[in-house]
């Protein structure tokens, strides 16, 4: 019964898609349509990460908007490419979805993804799941000594594609009334990298895949802005943190890459002089290491400096991009005080990150050193990374769909004929 | 809707654009600065940074699929052949199918009519950061900046930086 529940990790940027039970997603694909301009038709899913398609200056399209679904038949087109024959290969009536959503998803659009899953697809059951409480699911599974499982705990942050959210959990339920949210998220900084690259360098505005991919590669997170902005300002080969990206330019190159990466790994250095950090933190550069030193002046590249690690800051202070919202120290401080006091120990020594923008090297170093003076001295503060946070959220839903009374918990087609969306829901505490 | 949308687009748009003396003056006041901080907070969250290049309506022959195309097109043409839509009815349905911002679908949520213990997406938002304190970066180099333009309230760090500034970015995108 449990082999064809299918789980459907649906966010605003990733979706990723599976068969319950099993380790890891069949499919992680862009949650999105694109078109590039020179041809008419609008590709899908697995067709954009294709290494032969060429995505430059692509107009795309989004079923999501600020992390919530606005656009349910694009979405129903997108989900229905994943079903096929060719992709996932299942047939709805005989199958449960196990569907996450995002925290405080509004009545009518929940009305909405209803009404795809049973009038559209006919699925034979439905169950709306939020992404904290998976992801406090799959850790304290993996873990059933640690502290995670053993108080049935956890202070989830999600920082993802459209939003961030601390999302304390306990005895496997989200604490709505803890939750805090920021209204930043990985799109937004892939944005305001566009815009200070187009307007330093080249106009790089029409590039989101593009820019997307500079930012998982080159961009980290400082531990001390100021120190690093004085070494940014250096000229020369003193500088580490100047690393040159190159454009593909549709001949040679199909895809942009970094030039030289042992170069773009040099900031990692400066840390090993004065504190010291696991080795095996680097991050995965290698594309192609020949022509290194080789100026090609027919080929499109920019170099980066201060923007590297100026952009991912924006999380931690929304404050100086502009935004009247509190970092993300804060944040978390925020959302465990709004939870009985009883509870705030074992909250701050179980912080869960997960999400793709949490992916940036360092990103745990420095949210510890940011939260360590605002939480009370003698509360411990323990950040756990997942080991894949873009998948962590399905892994739990897999654990979740594959436990023997899954089928008890969800709503099957016939109640939501009998009884309708609103009621239906309700079923799910959210 | 779609004139709604239009009307946005012709507000975000990074055109440059030449601005009376006037109106420049009108754009110094704070009131309009913060205007222009909102519109690049706002860009931070488009997909297509190039307003123009979205033709939603334009793709009645781009589908996604192919066997998809043809049936479509039969489709079409049968209709075209039965009923004859008004220019008001075909309105009417594009504004229906036409995807809306979450921005207006939470304004017809109508969430403030909440009591306010039930927590909400309003209620979940984290607010303001406890300091005031804003770091500045300036806008031609990134690194921190000490001075404010006097006409547009962007941040620059050095003269050099300030004579970019206002050649190429003062008063060109606030509009």
């Amino acid at each position: 019964m449990s082999s064809n529940v299918v789980v459907l990790d649906n966010g605003g940027g990733l979706v990723k898609a599976g068969i319950g039970g099993e380790r890891d997603p069949t499919y992680v694909v862009p949650n999105c349509t694109a078109r590039p301009p020179s041809s008419k038709k609008w590709l899908l899913g697995d067709q954009l990460l294709s290494p032969t398609e060429d995505l430059t200056s692509a107009t795309l399209r989004r079923p999501f908007d600020r992390g919530h679904l606005i656009n349910p038949e694009l979405q129903s087109s997108l989900w229905a490419h994943l079903f096929s024959s060719s992709h996932l290969n299942i047939h709805p009536p005989s199958s449960s979805l196990l569907l996450t959503q995002p925290l405080f998803t509004l009545p009518s659009i929940e009305r909405y993804v209803d009404e795809i899953v049973f009038e559209e697809f006919n699925f034979r059951s439905l169950f709306v799941a939020d992404s904290p409480s998976l992801v406090h699911l799959y850790e304290a599974s993996r873990r059933p000594y640690g502290l995670v499982s053993k108080a049935q705990c956890s202070l989830v942050v999600d920082c993802g594609f459209s939003f961030t959210h601390a999302a304390p959990v306990f005895q496997n339920l989200t604490l709505n009334y803890g939750v805090k949210r920021m209204d930043l998220g990985g799109k937004a900084l892939t944005n305001y990298l566009k815009e200070l690259v187009s307007y330093r360098s080249i106009n790089v505005m029409d590039e989101s895949f593009i820019m997307d991919d500079v930012k998982e590669k080159l961009c980290f997170v400082s531990l001390d802005v100021q120190r690093d902005l004085t070494i940014a300002r250096r000229p020369g080969n003193d500088n580490v943190f100047r690393c040159t990206y190159v454009l593909p330019d549709g001949v040679t190159y199909m895809r942009g890459f970094v030039k030289d990466p042992d170069q773009a790994k040099r900031y990692l250095d400066l840390d090993h002089k004065s504190h010291s950090y696991p080795a095996g933190e680097k991050g995965s550069i290698n594309d192609k290491p020949q022509d290194k030193r080789t100026i090609d002046l027919t080929k499109n590249e920019f170099s980066l400096t201060n923007e590297r690690f100026l952009v991912p800051e924006m999380i931690f202070r929304p404050a100086d991009l502009g935004m009247n919202q509190a970092g993300l120290a804060e944040c978390i401080v925020r959302s465990v005080n709004s939870c009985h006091p009883h509870l705030h120990p074992v909250l701050y020594e179980s912080i869960i990150l997960t999400g793709g923008t949490t992916l940036f090297p360092r990103f745990a170093q420095r949210l510890e050193k940011e939260l360590r003076p605002l939480v009370p001295d003698e509360y411990q503060v323990k950040i756990t990374t997942q080991e894949d946070p873009i998948l962590g959220v399905w892994r739990g839903g897999s654990l979740l769909a594959s436990s023997p009374d899954f089928e008890s918990m969800c709503v099957t087609k016939a109640e939501y004929e009998e009884l309708g969306s609103a009621r239906c829901r309700r079923r799910f505490f959210h | 809707m779609d004139d709604e949308m239009s009307n946005s687009a012709r507000r975000m748009s990074m055109r440059t654009r030449k601005v009376a003396p006037k109106m420049a003056a009108a754009l110094a006041s704070s009131d309009n600065r913060t205007q222009a901080m909102l519109a690049r907070l706002e860009a931070l969250e488009n997909d297509n940074a190039g307003l123009a290049t979205i033709q939603i309506d334009d793709d009645d022959e781009a589908s996604l699929d192919d066997d998809v195309d043809e049936d479509e097109a039969y489709q079409k043409k049968q209709s075209k052949n039965t009923k004859r839509k008004t220019r008001q009815a075909k309105a009417l349905e594009n504004a229906k199918k036409a995807p809306r911002t979450f921005i207006e679908l939470l304004n017809e949520a109508n969430l403030e009519s909440l009591p306010s213990h039930v927590p909400s997406y309003l209620t979940a938002a984290v607010g303001p950061p406890s300091s005031t304190a804003r770091r500045h970066f300036c806008t031609v180099c990134g690194f921190s900046s000490n001075y404010t333009c006097v006409q547009c309230g962007m941040r620059f760090c050095s003269t050099r930086c300030q004579t970019i500034h206002n050649d190429t970015r003062c008063l060109k995108f606030v509009a």
